[in-house]
């Protein structure tokens, strides 16, 4: 399954941006990131389904939260997409 | 006991906030350390304390909202952020040593003390205008004093702040939980309350309410961004560094939820019947002088009193040997006391919670009856 990856800058904001995304009808899970992405060292990440990514992207831009990065998954791989 | 100290701490809590405190103990970890239940069932306390206290505070973001141990500590941050040595400080003459004790370790600080008399927010608000006009780095105002319940007129100090550009940092010890305290109408830089006063929740936990960037007081880890040496740079965690005190947060959500339930305008309209109540019944007393706003909207439930012939601590004393907790002395405050022309010989102060009672001041005035007609023992 084909997901996206939302790096938060701290728990706080990975919970603020899964919250958001909930309230705007998108499924959102809050974990820890993948330690391949937490290039800072320990982080929280978001995850969002892909068919659901333009949504959460549309959600996300008329906040004030801007993740530290954003990465495109597959099961195999990660690529990193711009913002 | 009847209890009139929570200006110090509020003794008695709501159930829930000591359920929530035993529970978290066990089941409950560290928010942001982990994905296992006790982390998540930590940072989702967390995160709800920050959202509950972001709405009654008015801030924007819970990520505004830091936890902190005290008030205390919540001004230390904010007094370091922005103060340096050499700069100009503006601070009302009520002041508890949390702000002058810090400010006093800044080695150079050019200091204005607007001291103008209790229970005149006229003369106050003028004075800061004047002040904050003529420029400063920091204006620190408490909302209401500590020893006398004096309000400041906060909305007007934070104005003046506003137009001249000029940071606020606000100590709402007494206020937050009792008087409507919203950043969003204040514009504060900061402001700094503790969690087991007028919140209800336990000692130990506190909130700094944040309105710009802060510079850390400690260092050290905090979940996030651990390969950096360098503390992170967004709040919350910039300025929570070790591990949380989750038994005092969760006690902290439950007293908030708690205020928001009872609402503000009925806990400040109860402590002000309680405050009119002690202001009639001491007024009735010869040789007690109370210091009690003619204007019930300028003092909070917060009173202080002295009497002609008896030490203010021996009272005290008196007091506790007969059941009746009040707080003696200086308050802490010394610079309150010297504003007020109450220094030499400090007050007896008396403070209201939520839980108090009308029959308990009843009771208070007589016990304080009695011990006057008696010889001193002490």
């Amino acid at each position: 399954m084909e997901y996206y990856l939302l790096i938060a800058r701290s728990v706080t904001q990975a919970q603020r941006m899964a919250r958001l995304l909930e309230g705007c009808g998108i499924r959102a899970w809050m974990f820890r990131a993948p330690a391949a992405l937490s290039n800072r060292g320990c982080s929280y990440a978001v995850r969002v389904r892909a068919q659901q990514w333009d949504a959460a992207h549309d959600c996300l831009r008329r906040s004030d939260l801007q993740p530290l990065g954003i990465y495109h998954g597959d099961g195999n791989r990660y690529r990193e997409v711009s913002w | 006991m009847i209890y009139f100290d929570a200006a110090a701490t509020t003794l008695e809590k709501p159930v829930l906030v000591r359920r929530a405190m035993a529970s978290a103990v066990h089941t409950m970890s560290s928010p942001g350390r982990g994905g296992h239940p006790a982390a998540r069932l930590a940072e989702e306390t967390a995160y709800r304390c920050r959202t509950a206290a972001a709405a009654l505070f008015g801030v924007g973001s819970p990520e505004q909202v830091v936890f902190t141990c005290s008030a205390t500590h919540g001004l230390n941050i904010a007094i370091h952020s922005l103060v340096t040595p050499g700069s100009r400080v503006i601070i009302s003459g009520y002041e508890h040593n949390a702000v002058t004790r810090t400010l006093h370790a800044i080695r150079g600080i050019r200091l204005t003390v607007i001291d103008t008399p209790l229970f005149r927010p006229d003369l106050s608000a003028a004075a800061f205008e004047d002040a904050v006009a003529r420029g400063a780095d920091a204006v620190i105002c408490n909302h209401v004093s500590n020893v006398f319940g004096s309000i400041q007129p906060l909305e007007q100090i934070a104005e003046s702040c506003r137009r001249h550009g000029v940071p606020l940092i606000v100590d709402a010890s007494q206020s937050a939980g009792v008087l409507p305290v919203r950043m969003d109408r204040l514009g504060a830089a900061f402001i700094a309350l503790p969690g087991h006063k007028g919140l209800y929740g336990p000692q130990g936990t506190g909130l700094l309410l944040c309105g710009r960037d802060a510079q850390p007081l400690l260092f050290g880890g905090t979940g996030s961004a651990s390969r950096l040496q360098d503390m992170p740079e967004a709040l919350p965690d910039r300025l929570e560094t070790g591990t949380h005190n989750m038994p005092g947060i969760a006690g902290l959500l439950e007293g908030i939820r708690f205020v928001m339930q009872k609402d503000l305008e009925s806990i400040r309209a109860h402590e002000q019947q309680l405050t009119a109540q002690m202001a009639d019944q001491l007024h009735r007393l010869p040789a007690v002088h109370a210091l009690i706003s003619e204007e019930p909207a300028c003092q909070a439930g917060v009173l202080s009193f002295w009497t002609e012939d008896r030490d203010c601590e021996e009272l005290g004393e008196s007091l506790a040997r007969r059941g009746v907790a009040v707080r003696a002395g200086l308050h802490c405050a010394p610079l309150a006391h010297r504003t007020a022309g109450t220094l030499e010989k400090g007050t007896v102060r008396v403070s209201f919670s939520a839980f108090n009672t009308f029959r308990q001041v009843q009771v208070f005035k007589e016990t304080l009856e009695q011990i006057l007609r008696e010889k001193v023992t002490f």
